[in-house]
This record gives C-alpha cells, sequence and structure tokens, in this order.
C-alpha cells in the first residue's frame, strides 16, 4: 500500500488542463517535494490527494481508501496556508480545535514546545509574525500525532537558525518512519530535505529522481568568468550577468572553452561547476518561470 | 474524536470568535430589543404589548438566524482557515452543527433581551403556562429561518450576503406583521403577507403567547390553524432544500 497515490489522474477547470495522466506514488519513509513553477498543477494534485477536489478522470488514494472521506484524512496532517489563522482564538485555542479530531494527540504544551511556541499559547494566533505563523502551521500539521504529513512552503518566513531547527525536526519524523510529502517554492529546502523530487510542469510529471539524479539528468554545468563581450555561443544553455561576471549554463562545459577559445574571447576566472537543483528546475521548466 | 468532541470544539470555537468580537455580537443581539424599546414599549394595553413582546423576539431570532449564522457562513467560508479546516477528518455537517448550536445560544439570548427589556419598560401580560408554548413556536420558526440563513450563506458572496439579509430581514419583519399588526399594514400587503413565512409563524406563536385572552384583532385566530403548522413546514423544506443546492454548488464551485 501507498501512503498516497494517484492513478492515472487528470483534471480540467473550464478549458484549462489543470492535470494530464499523473502518476505519483509517495511509499512509506519518503519525504517527496513536489516542484513546480505557479499554475503548474502542485496544488491540484495535493488538493486531489486531500480529498478537496475529485478527478475528472483516475483515482486518488490515501492509505489505501478515498481521500474524500474525512476519516481517510485521520493518520495525515496538513499546515494551513500561510497568515490563515482566525483573528480572535488563542495559539493554545487553535492547537485544541485541530486536535479534537484526532483520536491519539500529544499534549499541547509538548507540542507548541517541540515548534519553539511554548511562550507563545496565549496570544492570538491571527497577531503572530510571519515566522511564528509558519511554526504554528507546522505545529499543527503534527497535532494529531500523523504517520504522514503534507507540508506547504513550510519554513518560509522563518529566520535561518529557527529553519535549521526545523528541518531537523522533519528529518527526524522521517526517520521516525514518518512520510513527508513537500510542496514549496524554495529549491534549497528541497535540496536539503527530499528523498525524491518530482517535477511537475504543465500539468504533468516532467521528471522524477533523487536531487542529484534530476541534475545529472539536466546535465548541466554551471561556467563562471569574468570577460567584457561575449559572442554568440553555440553550446550556451543560457547567460546571467552577474556584477561583471558571466555566467554561462552548459550542457558541454569542454566545447564551450573550446569555443571561447577559439573566438578569441579573453576571460580571466574561469570556474566550472555542475549546476545545482534550483539551475535544473529552470531548465526543465523552460527557464524564470 | 467521536462526533460528540468535534462537534463541541466547533461550538466552543463559534462561541469565541463571536465573544471576541463585541462590536459585532452586542449590536446584532440588542437591536431588536432597542426598537421595542423605542416605538412600541410602554403602551397600555397588556395584551398588545405581549403580542408585540412575541413579534420583537421572532424578529431577535430571524437577526440571529440571517446575520450571525447565515452571514456568518457566507463571509468564512472561503477563508484559507476554512480550507485548512476541510483537511481535517471534520465531516462537514459537524462544523455547521458547532455552528448551529452557537446560533442557538445567541437566538436565546437575544430573545430574552427581548423579554427583559418588555417586562421593564411596558405592562406585559404573559400567563404562566405559555411560555412552553411560546419556546416551541419559536423553535419551529427558528429552525426554518436557520436554514434560509444557510441558504443565504452558500447563494450569496461574502460582501451581498450583507445587504441580501438586510433586506430580506427588513422585509420579512414589516410584511410578516412583526413591526405592526397585520391588520395595521397597508391594504396592498393583504396579496403577498400572509404566505410569507413570517407570518405563518406569527400566526403560530401569537395564540401561543396570548392564549385565550386574545380578542385583539379580528385577522387573528386565538389557535393556530393546521394550515400555518403546514405552510412553517413547507418553508422548512424548501430552505433546506435551498441550503443543501447552495452548499453543493459552492462544493462545484470551490471542491469539485
Amino acid at each position: 500500500m501507498f501512503i498516497a497515490e494517484l492513478d492515472n489522474v487528470g483534471k480540467h477547470y473550464g478549458t484549462v488542463e489543470a492535470l494530464k495522466d499523473v502518476d505519483l506514488r509517495v511509499e512509506k519513509g519518503e519525504l517527496v517535494a513536489l516542484l513546480g513553477p505557479n499554475g503548474a498543477g502542485k496544488t491540484t494534485a495535493v488538493n486531489i490527494l486531500l480529498g478537496q477536489r475529485r478527478p475528472d478522470k483516475g483515482t486518488a488514494r490515501l492509505f489505501g481508501r478515498n481521500p474524500t472521506k474525512p476519516a481517510a484524512r485521520t493518520p495525515v496532517g496538513v499546515t494551513p496556508q500561510q497568515t490563515a489563522f482566525p483573528q480572535n482564538l488563542k495559539v493554545r485555542e487553535v492547537v485544541g480545535l485541530v486536535q479534537a479530531h484526532y483520536p491519539d494527540t500529544p499534549s499541547g504544551k509538548h507540542l507548541l514546545d517541540r515548534f519553539g511556541l511554548a511562550d507563545l499559547e496565549g496570544r492570538s494566533a491571527g497577531g503572530l509574525s510571519g515566522g511564528q505563523q509558519r511554526r504554528l502551521a507546522l505545529a499543527l500539521a503534527f497535532a494529531g500525532n500523523p504517520k504522514a504529513v503534507f507540508l506547504d512552503e513550510p519554513t518560509t518566513g522563518v529566520d535561518v537558525e529557527a529553519r535549521h531547527n526545523l528541518w531537523t525536526g522533519i528529518n527526524s519524523f522521517v526517520d521516525a518512519g514518518g512520510t513527508v510529502l513537500l510542496t514549496t517554492h524554495y529549491l534549497e529546502e528541497a535540496e536539503a530535505l527530499a528523498s525524491r523530487i518530482v517535477v511537475i510542469h504543465h500539468g504533468s510529471i516532467i521528471a522524477e529522481g533523487s536531487v542529484s539524479e534530476i541534475t545529472a539528468s539536466v546535465g548541466l554545468s554551471q561556467v563562471r568568468l569574468r570577460a567584457d563581450h561575449l559572442p554568440e555561443l553555440a553550446n550556451a544553455d543560457r547567460i546571467e550577468h552577474n556584477n561583471g561576471i558571466k555566467v554561462i549554463y552548459t550542457a558541454d562545459p569542454d566545447a564551450l572553452v573550446q569555443e571561447l577559445a577559439a573566438a578569441g574571447v579573453q576571460f580571466v576566472g574561469l570556474e566550472i561547476t555542475r549546476a545545482g537543483l534550483e539551475d535544473a528546475f529552470l531548465t526543465l521548466t523552460g527557464g524564470g518561470q | 474524536m467521536t462526533a460528540l468532541t468535534i462537534t463541541r470544539a466547533h461550538f466552543k470555537d463559534q462561541m469565541l470568535q463571536h465573544l471576541r468580537a463585541p462590536g459585532y455580537l452586542v449590536p446584532t443581539l440588542a437591536m431588536p430589543a432597542m426598537f421595542f424599546f423605542l416605538f412600541q414599549g410602554g403602551g397600555e394595553s397588556t395584551v398588545g404589548n405581549t403580542f408585540t413582546m412575541a413579534s420583537y423576539m421572532m424578529w431577535a431570532i430571524l437577526a440571529v438566524a440571517f446575520f450571525q449564522f447565515g452571514v456568518g457562513i457566507a463571509s468564512e467560508r472561503s477563508t484559507p482557515w476554512e480550507s485548512f479546516l476541510r483537511t481535517l477528518p471534520l465531516p462537514p455537517l459537524l462544523r455547521l452543527a458547532g455552528r448551529l448550536l452557537a446560533a442557538m445560544v445567541f437566538a436565546v439570548v437575544a430573545a430574552a433581551i427581548v423579554v427583559a427589556v418588555s417586562y421593564l419598560t411596558t405592562p406585559i401580560s404573559m400567563a404562566a403556562d405559555r411560555w412552553v408554548p411560546l419556546a416551541a413556536a419559536l423553535l419551529a420558526g427558528g429552525f426554518t429561518m436557520a436554514f434560509a440563513g444557510i441558504a443565504i450563506g452558500y447563494w450569496f458572496s461574502p460582501k451581498a450576503a450583507q445587504p441580501v439579509a438586510t433586506m430580506a430581514w427588513l422585509l420579512l419583519a414589516y410584511l410578516g406583521g412583526l413591526w405592526a399588526a397585520p391588520s395595521n399594514l397597508p391594504a396592498w400587503t393583504e396579496n403577498i403577507a400572509p404566505y410569507l413565512p413570517t407570518r405563518l409563524w406569527g400566526n403560530i406563536t401569537w395564540p401561543a403567547v396570548l392564549g385565550d385572552t386574545t380578542t385583539l384583532t379580528t385577522s387573528l385566530t386565538t389557535t393556530a390553524s393546521l394550515t400555518d403548522w403546514l405552510g412553517l413546514a413547507g418553508y422548512a423544506v424548501l430552505f433546506a432544500a435551498l441550503a443543501v443546492w447552495g452548499y453543493q454548488r459552492d462544493e462545484g464551485t470551490n471542491y469539485a
């Protein structure tokens, strides 16, 4: 049995095809990052997996059950969207309301403590700072002792130290046998956490694998150098200008360097590195969104 | 996490959220009593005063059903927080049940304020054995109008719900005969008013509160006829159907 499964799922909104024949399977103990530009279909895929929308074709299953049945969602924790908390409820009351839906819950105090919110339990939930709201959102995903969590942008707007604490927390949840489906725009986060990346674009899954598999499949290298002027380069995939430094993305760095030399380009400070996940992502999704 | 635990949690949520927004709650609850005091209080006929008190109790309950309950649904149903609650193992009816229970508490409070203001400012004659029939009549109409509130909540946008509810609240009160007794309304109303849910509700409530003492107007009988009960029940079914339809339509728009 899969923790979460989309089987040949298609979904239209009017004439817009939000998902086309998507197959997605999340196994126990995986940390899958679902990446894609805005409007690529990530949110639709997650909403279908959580029973918030029905697919036009295909099937969605959560722990082997139909996710539109409320009881099927009992083993799953979800983060609410940012700035979504009611103005008139205290942090402790928000946690209490959410915990009322689960058979087995950690004590509210213990939960808030784990997410660095111990001093804030009497504060108005709507009045928390952005970073505090993110931490509360994450705490709510874990409020019912879930077997799997769906995290949406879990650490956007959180400071660096808190972010690393939260990442440690997410990793230890996975080490203890938990499963995570992560959606994020923040690729460093996906790179740091994910055991598997799924890239979705125009409603289809276009790449899938570990971070190194994805970057290798794109096969992109970054060539950095200083030069006054660059000619048209047949081997350059994309060129960025960065404070006088030219960053050239290429599938074949050797050929590119030879091309530069042949064209008589006067360059200094040459560096060649394998491109990271962000570069691979931009290449896969057609660059710069 | 039984249905009871979940319903109780949502009841508490609704109570807290409303009690902490007194700027909205207090005027909603106190306005019918204030209008009673300003425009109706101090009348000499105790029978007439008692009749009016019952009318204003209906009007107060109608306000809670439309504003706190109906407009509350409209303004919250598309918020990100409500979307998050939908991802919990929460059967939608239990959230609605929590809302309804909180609305019932506030309806009782609003009606009690009308009773308190009436007794303090105006001669009232209410026989002790009339309270139970009055409560039954108010409850029957209250539920009917709560279904109408849900329908407003799901059929109208957050922005539109408030003015739509206000207009319906005022028209239904006036034509129903809650401000001025039906016999004092202009002649043109006679073609519509007798068929409105508030009039049917009044036809049940007024005899319940006045018992056999009434000789107030010729247009009122001292006992509610079966037609009034059936008419009100018909409205309850109609509003419930509109509510379910509106709910499914909203699900279809946002969650299909």
